[in-house]
C-alpha cells in the first residue's frame, strides 16, 4: 500500500512532467511558426533592398541618358545658330563696307543656317525612335514626371526594406529567447520538481510566452 | 460492514492512483513517441535544409538581376555616350561643311570677280574639313545614316552599336527577379511544412505523459507528420 504523501508527490511530480511535455511541444511549434515568419521576412528584406537597388541604378542611368540627349539637341542647336549669327554678321559688315564677297558668303551663309537647322531638327527627332530597343529608348526618352514616379517607389521599396527587417530582426530574438526556454526546460526536466526545477520551468513558460508574442509581433 | 466498505473503497482508489502514477519500465506506445520524435526531428531538418537551399537560391537570383541591371545600364550609358558626345559633333560639323559647302557653290553660280573667289574659297574650306573629318566619322558617312531630310539617323546608329554586343544586349533582369520570386515562393511554401511536423512532434511529446491516449496521440502525430512529409514533397515536385 502506498501513503497518501507518496500519492501526493507521485501526482505532482506527474503534473511536472505534464507541463515539461506540453512546453516542449510548445517549443517545437512555435519554433515551426518563428521559422517560417523569419524566412518570409528575410526575403522580403533582402528583395526591397535589392529592388530599391536596382531602381537607384536604373534611376541614375535614365537621368545621365536623357540628360545627354537634352544636352546634344541643345547643342547641335547652338551650332545651328552660331552659323546664323555668323552669316548675319557678314552681310551686315558687307552692306557696310560695301563689300560685295563678304555679303555674298554671308547670304550664302544665312540660306546654309536655314538647311542646318531643319536637319538637326530632324536629327534630334530620331532620338530615341525605332530600331533602338525598347530599355535605351526608355533612357533616352525619360520626363522628369516618369523619374519622379520612380524614385517615389524607389524610396517606397527602402521603407518595405527596413519595416521586413524588423520584422526579420524581432523573428530572430524570439528564435534566440525560444532556445533558451528550450535549454531551460531541459534543465527543469534534469533538476525535477523542487525548487529549481519549478524557477527553471516558469522562467521557460515565461520565454515561451515572450516568444509567442514576438512571433505575432514579427507577423504583423 | 460500513467500516470495511470504506476500508476497501481507499484501497481501491490508492491501487488505480498507483496504477495512474508509477511508470512501467516497458510500457505499450513508448517505443512509438521515441519513433514519432525521431522522424519528426528528421523531417524538420531535410525541410529546413531544403528551404533554406531554396531561399539562398531566390536571393542569387535576386542579387543576379541587380549585376543585371548595372551591366545593362552601363552597357547603354556607353552606347549612348559613344554616339551622343563622340561621334554626333564630328557628324555634325561634318553636316554643316557639306551644307555650307553647297550653299557657297550654290551662290558661286550667280557671282562674278571677286564674290565668286570668295566664295569658292569658302567652299573650299569647307571641303577641306569634310575631306579631314570624314574618315573618323561612320555616322556621316554611311547611306544607311542619311534622313531624306538631310539630317542623321541617330536610332538606327545607336541600334547598330548596341548590336555590337549582343550578349549585353539580351540582359534581362526582370527575368531573373521573377525567378527569384518563384524561388522565394517555393522556400515559404517549403518551410510552411514545418508547421504539421511540428505538430506532430508536439502531439508525440503529449503522449509520453498522457498514457492513456497515447495511441490515440500517437496515430494524430503520425498523421500531422505525414501530412508534412506529404506537403513539402507536393511543394518539392509541383515548384
Amino acid at each position: 500500500m502506498i501513503s497518501p504523501d507518496s500519492a501526493a508527490e507521485l501526482r505532482a511530480e506527474r503534473r511536472f512532467d505534464l507541463v515539461v511535455a506540453v512546453l516542449i511541444g510548445v517549443i517545437a511549434v512555435l519554433a515551426a511558426i518563428l521559422s517560417a515568419i523569419q524566412l518570409d521576412a528575410s526575403q522580403a528584406s533582402t528583395r526591397d533592398n535589392l529592388q530599391a537597388a536596382r531602381l537607384a541604378a536604373d534611376l541614375s542611368a535614365r537621368i545621365a541618358v536623357s540628360e545627354q540627349a537634352i544636352d546634344s539637341g541643345l547643342g547641335t542647336q547652338q551650332t545651328a545658330l552660331m552659323l546664323g549669327i555668323e552669316s548675319a554678321a557678314r552681310e551686315i559688315a558687307g552692306l557696310q563696307n560695301d563689300d560685295a564677297s563678304t555679303s555674298a558668303v554671308g547670304k550664302a551663309q544665312a540660306a546654309a543656317f536655314d538647311k542646318l537647322r531643319a536637319a538637326l531638327t530632324a536629327t534630334s527627332a530620331t532620338t530615341g525612335g525605332q530600331p533602338v530597343d525598347s530599355y535605351t529608348a526608355g533612357l533616352l526618352n525619360a520626363t522628369t514626371q516618369q523619374l519622379l514616379t520612380e524614385l517615389a517607389e524607389q524610396n517606397r521599396q527602402v521603407d518595405l526594406a527596413s519595416a521586413a527587417g524588423a520584422r526579420e530582426e524581432r523573428g530572430v530574438l524570439g528564435l534566440s529567447v525560444l532556445a533558451l526556454a528550450g535549454v531551460l526546460t531541459g534543465l527543469a526536466a534534469v533538476l525535477r520538481e523542487g525548487r529549481g526545477g519549478r524557477l527553471s520551468l516558469s522562467a521557460a513558460c515565461a520565454m515561451a510566452a515572450t516568444t509567442a508574442l514576438l512571433a505575432v509581433l514579427a507577423f504583423v | 460492514m460500513p467500516g470495511e466498505i470504506l476500508v476497501t473503497t481507499a484501497s481501491e482508489r490508492s491501487a488505480a492512483a498507483v496504477a495512474e502514477i508509477v511508470v512501467p519500465v516497458h510500457e505499450r506506445g513508448h517505443g512509438g513517441v521515441a519513433l514519432l520524435l525521431t522522424v519528426a526531428a528528421i523531417v524538420a531538418a531535410v525541410i529546413s535544409f531544403r528551404a533554406a537551399i531554396i531561399s539562398s537560391s531566390a536571393s542569387d537570383s535576386w542579387q543576379s538581376a541587380l549585376r543585371s541591371e548595372v551591366k545593362r545600364s552601363a552597357a547603354a550609358m556607353e552606347d549612348v555616350r559613344s554616339l551622343y558626345q563622340s561621334e554626333l559633333p564630328i557628324a555634325v560639323r561634318i553636316l554643316q561643311a557639306r551644307i555650307v559647302q553647297a550653299e557657297m557653290l550654290a551662290e558661286a553660280q550667280g557671282q562674278s570677280g571677286p564674290a565668286r573667289q570668295a566664295l569658292l574659297q569658302e567652299a573650299d574650306v569647307q571641303g577641306q574639313i569634310i575631306t579631314a573629318l570624314s574618315s573618323s566619322s561612320e555616322l556621316a558617312t554611311a547611306p544607311q545614316y542619311s534622313l531624306p531630310s538631310g539630317g542623321l539617323d541617330l536610332a538606327k546608329r545607336l541600334a547598330d552599336l548596341r548590336a555590337t554586343y549582343p550578349d549585353l544586349l539580351a540582359l534581362n533582369p526582370d527575368g531573373l527577379e521573377t525567378t527569384g520570386d518563384r524561388l522565394a515562393h517555393e522556400a515559404e511554401l517549403t518551410i510552411l511544412a514545418l508547421v504539421p511536423t511540428s505538430v506532430a512532434a508536439f502531439l508525440g511529446v503529449l503522449a509520453q505523459p498522457f498514457r492513456r491516449r497515447r495511441m490515440m496521440l500517437l496515430r494524430l502525430g503520425a498523421l500531422a507528420l505525414a501530412g508534412g512529409m506529404a506537403m513539402f514533397v507536393v511543394v518539392q515536385v509541383v515548384s
